[in-house]
């Protein structure tokens, strides 16, 4: 027992140390997290299932974002009011295509098995199948190597907490998490599209009654999540560099963030990304940074077993 | 950005290459002699996949060495190339090393490339006594297995690991050390040797394990976990860094080290010697200063240059392990030429004697197949390009 | 001109455009982030044989190949159920001779006699070896994870985990890994196979007690997630695993009995008949427990969970146990992989790998025994055929598009797969047509 006090204590001195370093880039990474992980939470609102392909929407965003930035940056450093357009035009890129895979892979790996009302399980493998496929296919055209985003702005130290520096990139993700992810909110609490995502999440056969177009409800929802999930994935190459299989781990803890939050609740599922990030940020000082996924699977295995409903409930349908 | 670009190249090149080479050495040793027979010198190591570039500055060093040994006419019988892709993957290369043993007309083997799929394969190797030179596969354990088939022409990790801690502590000056590896073999194996002889040398030595990540290959982890090791890197209070493993994940790292604010030396292996390192770290700025070590040498022999440049289509400046390779083929030849009767049994035979001034280093290998002699060159990386500084 | 472009004729001739340049793309050079467009220029422009007729762009027979893909789309939609009552009609008779006992026994014996000269016939050692490395094992696999997702209707996604175990487990007890060996002595990997089987099946009830009550779609996650979490416990554990140097003083397996001694070499042929033999045990356990009680409450659990409850079936027992009962295939070809081998890398129990062996199950049937094995026996083959003789344009790393390809493929045109389970198909239909409780069963919702 001893030996563990002294463990904790010496663990609690180190977290006193680098709280604040950890804590900055947990929360930058949560907002990511909280990104992909809507476009989870809105389509097993509509869809009642785990679109296993969205790691890939996330990858085709990064690869996106990498053409444009070249493009346009080359070997420049661009700075001033040429970094915030420069980032604006990387967002919107990296959604375009994000939105434009989502619709293609709704058209491919789900209509089809929708209009024959396929079992769950049909959905479930023909998405992984499209995932496979996908970055694959990534790999095949693009090459297999990690290769950094030409960088907008010339990175650093903008300000610091207690001590902890606070780099411009964190900066670019929270203003454009926090951005996006209240658009999102508003959208969904107030628009006629809004409306009919969660017409269709709370019970699809009334809401066609009562004349929604589910195919066109459907459709949209994926362009949405799709979006938001291209956007991360911008954002995400830009501080790692893009790779054919950038979107597999944090997919999985986007995942994990949305069951945290409660699947089908939007606000949940930002909320259990800042949770996420910030708590696998902080678990190096207990374990070795090898096992910090393992601390992901276990919060996501400890939360389905004990809270499946997730910390804010599932909310499928109800005003965001 | 030159390398990228070539490589396109030179994966066209090399499909164009392994189809024709065949036929051309056909048709040469038609015109020629035609009573000379013709041998098969194997290349093993990874052709396809992620790791692929490395494959390539290899055969086409191979393919040169064979070119140059045909175009001489004075050799008694012609040679020619079959390569087998294992993609660096232990679970592959043993059905490779199966097939390649089964063909008749092979005599000995250039690689494998890497040491875990060296490892898998030897076996099979050592049952057919087929010889393997390899250019690059670095595992200590390979020469203290039994194969005296086992052949390479680098000096192993058990030299390189506490070569680097020697010019770290003593040369550098630096008296603290956190030594990060990131959880594979080969990483873990330098890093592990390194930090025993830094902490010989009287420095602190902290370490960590930051495992390899989904943006690399074969990774696991995520890549947002080096923002949180960088953080405690710099906690750690230590004047510099070395890192055990591959140039993709260490690329990451860098970016994120920046970022954290550490200000000390970086030094890493020969893992991560290749220009796309530069490439792949965020912002390129990153990499600059950054000692990479590598029992292989750059080639700074013009003539080889042009003829390889010529064949592969891209510059062998960059092409790590393309001097190397050479020399492995050429040891080869060399054995074969001293030979009456050629046989597998006897060209490992002839390998155990051999002696010859190569393009890298004289070529005399040790009783368990190491290379007799054991140089590591040190690069280091300015304005974003790999200069190397010379001999540790 | 609006009609000719909203004509179905006209959709579906773009369809069928549009699916064979996707196919030319797969087919098709690779390209690089320096050249991210080569790749798909290159699928167009460059030039191929067409057939070996005579020497074009490779967009001609592309386009040629998307006009007859039409045609027998547009005949087979006008024909299609004449075709199909046709064909169902002709098959009747292999059909109903195949329902008989006497029948079934004589293409089984017929093609174990097969299975037994077919090493002999075939000398290429790069065959030999892939008969066992990576046909039979798979086979292996593959009707193990039938039990899993076929019988039970489970979507499991770790199953390299058990695999893995099995492998690291012979390791421990031929004393190759850095712990000392079990039981103190190092024993022969026949002694693995019962160890072996039992830990696996122990670690196949420990993993299935919590999570089999989760929802289908979160078990998936859950058991990828297992699968993950072993690999990096066997990369970092240093000191039980040997890490990511793995271990490579896996013996052979050898036989001691009294005056006969055998030692497995590594000749792959030997290896291929021990395998043969444990392929052919399980086979017949599996078609037992089909038609057993087991096997019945499986069913009845698949297609109605409630219904099934109300009857007294328990089932998260039964689940855990075809959890547990499905793992024992891999837990042995985790042994066989490992002595055979002599090496064991955790990089090689990939995620990558459980999708494989999934292919191999949706693409020879769900649930059907047979289609199972003939799926894993096509799928694998050909891929060693890629790997051995790659065809210009193929990367041996390209093999997860094509199928990845084929599993959404598979799911849209023939989800029972290749040879489909009678009862599966029956299931999927009536899923379709909404009757029963399919869509909330087969990923285990609970009302």
């Amino acid at each position: 027992m001893g030996g563990f006090g002294h463990y904790l204590a010496s663990h609690l001195v180190t977290m006193r140390k680098e709280f604040w370093f950890l804590f900055v880039g947990g929360v930058a990474n949560g907002f990511l997290y909280g990104m992909v992980a809507v476009g989870y939470t809105l389509v097993y609102g509509v869809l009642r299932l785990i679109n296993f392909a969205h790691s890939e929407i996330f990858m085709s965003g990064g690869f996106a974002g990498y053409f444009v930035m070249k493009a346009l940056i080359g070997t420049s450093s661009p700075n001033g009011f040429a970094t915030v357009y420069l980032i604006i035009i990387g967002i919107v890129a990296g959604g375009v295509v994000g939105a434009v895979v989502a619709t293609l892979l709704e058209r491919v790996a789900y209509r089809p098995l929708r209009k024959r009302n396929a079992p769950k399980l049909a959905y479930l493998i023909s998405a992984i199948g499209a995932s496979y496929f996908l970055f694959n296919m990534a790999g095949k055209e693009f090459g297999r190597y990690s290769i950094s985003v030409p960088q907008p702005y010339i990175n650093h130290t903008v300000f610091t907490i207690f001590g902890a520096p606070v780099q411009l990139y964190y900066i670019v993700i929270l203003i454009a998490g926090v951005i996006m992810l209240l658009g999102l909110d508003r959208v969904v609490a107030t628009t006629k599209l809004g409306r009919s995502i969660r017409a269709v999440a709370q019970d699809a056969e009334t809401a066609s009654l009562m004349g929604v177009n589910i195919d066109r409800t459907i459709a949209l929802t994926f362009i949405v999540g799709g979006a938001l999930g291209g956007a991360a994935g911008f954002l995400f190459g830009l501080g790692t560099g893009v790779v054919y299989t950038m979107g597999f781990t944090p997919a999985l803890k986007a995942f994990t963030a949305a069951v945290l939050g409660g699947i089908g609740n939007l606000r949940g599922a930002m909320i259990g990304g800042l949770l996420l990030g910030v708590a696998e940020s902080l678990s190096v000082v207990f374990v070795q940074a090898a096992y910090i996924d393992v601390v992901a699977f276990g919060i996501l295995v400890a939360v389905l077993l004990f809270r499946p409903t997730g910390i804010l409930g599932e909310r499928l349908g109800r005003a965001a | 950005m030159k390398l990228r670009l070539n490589k396109t190249v030179a994966a066209v090149a090399s499909s164009a290459l392994l189809l024709m080479a065949v036929p051309a050495v056909g048709i040469a040793s038609a015109s020629g002699a035609a009573s000379k027979p013709t041998y098969t010198i194997g290349y093993e190591g990874p052709l396809s996949g992620g790791n692929q570039q490395l494959g390539l500055n290899m055969v086409f060093a191979v393919q040169l060495a064979i070119n140059q040994a045909n175009k001489t006419g004075k050799l008694p019988f012609k040679l020619q190339l079959k390569t087998y892709d294992d993609q660096g993957d232990p679970t592959i290369s043993p059905t490779q090393a199966q097939s390649a043993v089964h063909n008749k007309s092979l005599v000995a083997m250039v690689g494998p490339a890497f040491s875990g799929a060296t490892a898998a394969a030897e076996p099979y190797f050592k049952a057919a006594h087929l010889a393997t030179v390899s250019p690059s596969a670095t595992r200590v354990s390979l020469a203290t297995s039994g194969w005296n088939n086992f052949f390479r022409v680098v000096a192993d990790d058990g030299v390189q690991g506490p070569a680097d801690a020697n010019y770290m502590v003593r040369k550098l000056g630096k008296t603290s050390v956190y030594v990060v590896n990131d959880g594979t073999a080969y990483g873990s194996g330098v890093a592990s040797a390194f930090a025993a002889q830094a902490t010989a040398d009287h420095a602190t030595v902290s370490t960590a394990t930051v495992p390899g990540t989904t943006q690399c290959q074969n990774g696991t982890a995520s890549a947002t976990q080096y923002s949180a090791a960088a953080t405690q890197a710099v906690a750690s209070g230590a004047k510099a860094l070395f890192y055990g493993g591959y140039y993709c994940d260490l690329g990451l790292f860098l970016g994120a080290l920046k970022s954290a604010g550490f200000s000390g030396a970086i030094m890493s292996d020969d893992g991560s010697l290749s220009p796309a390192l530069i490439q792949g770290t965020t912002p390129a700025s990153a990499a600059n200063g950054v000692y990479l070590t590598c029992a292989c040498a750059s080639s700074t022999n013009k003539s080889f240059n042009l003829q390889y440049q010529a064949l592969a289509h891209f510059s062998a400046a960059n092409a790590t392990y393309a001097p190397e390779a050479y020399d492995a083929a050429n040891a080869i030849i060399n054995a074969m030429k001293s030979l009456k009767k050629i046989t597998r049994v006897a060209i490992v035979n002839a390998l155990h004697k051999l002696s010859y001034k190569g393009m890298t280093k004289v070529i005399k290998f040790q009783k368990n197949g190491n290379i007799a002699g054991s140089a590591i060159y040190v690069n280091q990386v300015k304005n974003g390009k790999i200069v190397q500084l010379g001999l540790e | 001109m609006k009609s000719i472009l909203t004509h179905q004729l006209f959709r579906r001739f773009i369809t069928a455009a549009a699916v064979l340049a996707v196919v030319a793309v797969m087919t098709g050079p690779a390209g690089s982030t320096e050249a991210p467009t080569a790749g798909f220029t290159g699928s167009f422009s460059e030039r191929s044989s067409f057939f070996g007729f005579f020497e074009t762009v490779r967009w001609v027979p592309f386009l040629f190949l998307a006009l007859v893909f039409f045609g027998v789309w547009t005949l087979w939609l006008s024909r299609g159920a004449q075709i199909k009552s046709g064909v169902s009609q002709v098959m009747q008779v292999p059909r109903a001779a195949t329902q008989r006992r006497p029948v079934r026994w004589g293409i089984g014996v017929v093609l174990l006699f097969v299975a037994l000269i077919l090493p002999h016939v075939i000398n290429d050692p790069f065959w030999q070896a892939a008969m066992v490395e990576q046909i039979a094992v798979y086979v292996l696999l593959a009707i193990g994870l039938n039990v899993v997702v076929g019988f039970a209707g489970l979507l499991d996604l770790g199953f390299v985990a058990f695999y893995a175990i099995g492998a690291y487990v012979t390791a421990w007890v031929t004393g190759a890994l850095p712990t000392p060996p079990l039981f103190g002595i190092h024993m022969d990997p026949f002694f693995a196979i019962p160890i072996a089987i039992v830990i696996v099946m122990v670690a196949g009830i420990v993993l299935g007690v919590p999570t089999l009550r989760l929802r289908g779609d979160y078990l998936a996650i859950v058991t990828l997630g297992f699968g993950e979490i072993i690999t990096i416990f066997a990369n970092n554990l240093y000191g039980i695993t040997g890490g990511s140097q793995g271990t490579s003083l896996i013996p052979h397996f050898s036989l001691h009995i009294g005056p006969i001694k055998y030692v497995w070499g590594l000749a792959p042929v030997p290896y291929y008949y021990l395998t043969l033999v444990f392929v052919v045990i399980f086979l017949l356990a599996f078609s037992l427990l089909e038609h057993s009680r087991v096997g019945r409450a499986w069913t009845a659990i698949r297609e109605d969970e409630v219904a099934a409850e109300s009857v007294g079936i328990n089932p998260l027992k039964y689940k855990v146990m075809a959890f547990a009962i499905g793992a024992s295939t891999a837990g042995f070809a985790g042994v066989v992989t490992a002595s055979q081998s002599n090496n064991i890398f955790p990089s090689s129990f990939s995620l990558a790998f459980s999708i494989n062996i999934l292919v191999l199950v949706i693409f020879g049937g769900m649930g059907s025994i047979f289609g199972v094995v003939l799926g894993a026996l096509l799928i694998q083959t050909g891929s060693m055929y890629l790997l051995h003789s790659p065809p210009a344009g193929y990367q041996s790393s390209d093999l997860y598009i094509y199928l990845g390809a084929l599993l959404v493929v598979m799911m849209i045109f023939r989800p029972a797969g290749l040879v489909p389970s009678r009862r599966r198909r029956r299931e999927i239909v009536l899923s379709e047509a909404g009757e029963g409780h399919m869509n909330e069963v087969l990923t285990g919702d609970q009302p």
